[in-house]
């Protein structure tokens, strides 16, 4: 369950997720099908839907599939233009109360997926870890690449008749436990900056959120859980600063933690350390 | 003064400052760095991977050990041109055009060079070309290339039909890898191996060079 003020996008429905492939490759739909229904019963606002490499034609099977058992709406994940066009084209708004799909996601270098805009109408999370270079996708280093990345493309999606409200940005969030380039202090200080930028005020933000923490060992040392724990600090750190959707998990208990949670120290130190030495801090939480 | 066999914890722990000290003593005390390498720096790197495989081990000791093992060869290096030692092989690693994760990729390189491999790696949103030109200049290495989207992960057979046209895919293995890749994928393609983990890299490199 989600904190209140906080969307959650149900995770499940992902080629890269072992489990859910494994359905794909052996075609039963129907598990893909009861993934979106559990999600949704567990109180995903958005079910996200990648199939990952496979033709348009079976994105859109899916979607039709999908929302013959939920009234929730759909996340059409992929960064292929074509996925991307048959999973809108087959979206059902009157399935879901009217509502618009997110389509995740529209990166600087893919500023063409807003044509799909005369597809359906569509609410985009836009990728701002990455910037364009020389007509090429480049890594953003710094809070202030990110920044930049966030107002162009904000201009862009207004420019193409979206609302601020209908946007979302996603700074990017990178293991924890392999951060070694000081991501996580970009993310927050880039979160910082859009949050004190009124032009920014009605654009929502998101994060994978799980990915924060893979890699790492469930437990700790003493057999309290490593991964749920820092993910509830990001999220206390990152809510105040305008985090109000993430992609996540519908079984993973999120809630906000006190300052001196060890999840919480852990997180602080991180990005006070940078380098190896936040990597060495992560050990410590759980060793 | 530290003994030599220290070496072989201070990577399995991680203690980058330790290994600095163990090295910088055994070559001041002419020993045979050859010696420190195979007997204690190769074999530490392959008892964290094993640690890792069997769940002992995650990610972030694997990056630790790996930090103290180069802190170790970055001395030793020199030393061991000298000496003439020949690298268990070269591999020419990167994440394949339109693709800017680099996290896998990364860790893979530092366990290949940990396993005695020389290691070029060419970064991220590498083209096609690029793994040609290097894998000529570095002639019968391996190339190794990662993908995170299934929208990229196409690239690595642009990139075996590269090697093919400028004549250079019989004397060059490639190994594949990330999250979409799977060995289905890898045989589709015809490259000479895949692994889902950075301590499977380094065995499939092993394999492909005939030294495992």
């Amino acid at each position: 369950m989600a904190i209140a003020g906080l969307t959650l996008i149900g995770e499940t429905i992902n080629d890269s997720v072992p489990s859910t492939r494994k359905l794909f490759e052996a075609g039963d739909l129907a598990g893909i099908v009861e993934l979106a229904r559990f999600q949704d019963e567990k109180g995903a606002a958005y079910i996200d839907v990648n199939v990952g490499a496979r033709p348009p034609e079976f994105m859109a099977d899916v979607v039709r599939r999908i929302q013959e058992v939920t009234a929730k709406p759909l996340s059409i994940d992929t960064p292929d233009p074509a996925i991307a066009k048959a999973g809108l084209a087959a979206y059902d708004p009157a399935r879901a109360g009217g509502r618009k799909p997110l389509l995740n996601s529209i990166s600087p270098l893919r500023v063409g997926m807003f044509d799909l805009l005369s597809v359906q109408p569509f609410r985009p999370i836009l990728l701002i870890s990455e910037r364009v270079e020389d007509g090429r996708s480049r890594p953003c280093q710094t809070a202030e690449q990110t920044y930049q990345a966030a107002t162009f493309l904000l201009a862009e999606a207004q420019r193409a008749g979206l609302e601020p409200d209908d946007c979302i940005l996603d700074p990017g969030i990178a293991p924890i436990g392999s951060d070694t380039e000081g991501n996580l202090k970009r993310l927050i200080g880039a979160m910082e900056m859009l949050h004190n930028d009124p032009k920014f005020a009605r654009v929502h933000r998101s994060v994978g959120l799980s990915n924060f923490t893979v890699q790492l060992p469930s437990k700790r040392a003493d057999g309290s859980p490593v991964k749920g724990p820092l993910e509830n600090a990001f999220l206390t750190k990152a809510m105040p600063l305008g985090l109000d959707m993430i992609i996540g998990s519908v079984k993973r208990v999120y809630e906000t933690l006190p300052p001196e949670h060890p999840a919480m120290q852990c997180l602080e130190d991180c990005l006070r350390l940078g380098g190896f030495e936040a990597i060495l801090r992560v050990r410590e939480f759980y060793r | 003064m530290p003994e030599p066999a220290e070496l072989y914890d201070a990577i399995v722990t991680g203690n980058a400052k330790k290994a600095e000290e163990v090295t910088k003593a055994a070559l001041e005390a002419n020993v045979n760095p050859t010696e420190l390498l195979g007997k204690y720096m190769i074999p530490a790197m392959d008892e964290v991977g094993k640690r890792f495989e069997c769940n002992e081990y995650f990610v972030p000791e694997l990056l630790i050990a790996a930090r103290a093992m180069k802190t170790a060869l970055a001395l030793l290096t020199p030393k061991l041109a000298e000496a003439g030692a020949k690298a268990a092989g070269r591999v020419v690693i990167g994440t394949v055009q339109g693709d800017l994760h680099d996290i896998g990729k990364n860790l893979v390189a530092s366990m290949l060079e940990g396993a005695g491999f020389k290691v070029v790696d060419l970064g991220v949103d590498v083209p096609a070309q690029k793994f040609v030109e290097a894998a000529k200049e570095q002639e019968g290495s391996i190339v190794a290339m990662s993908a995170l989207l299934t929208t990229t992960m196409t690239q690595m057979r642009s990139v075996l039909q590269a090697l093919e046209a400028a004549g250079l895919r019989r004397k060059t293995k490639v190994m594949i890898g990330g999250a979409p890749i799977t060995q289905q994928y890898c045989d589709e393609i015809g490259a000479d191996g895949y692994s889902d983990n950075a301590s499977g890299a380094v065995a499939l490199a092993r394999r492909l060079v005939g030294v495992a």
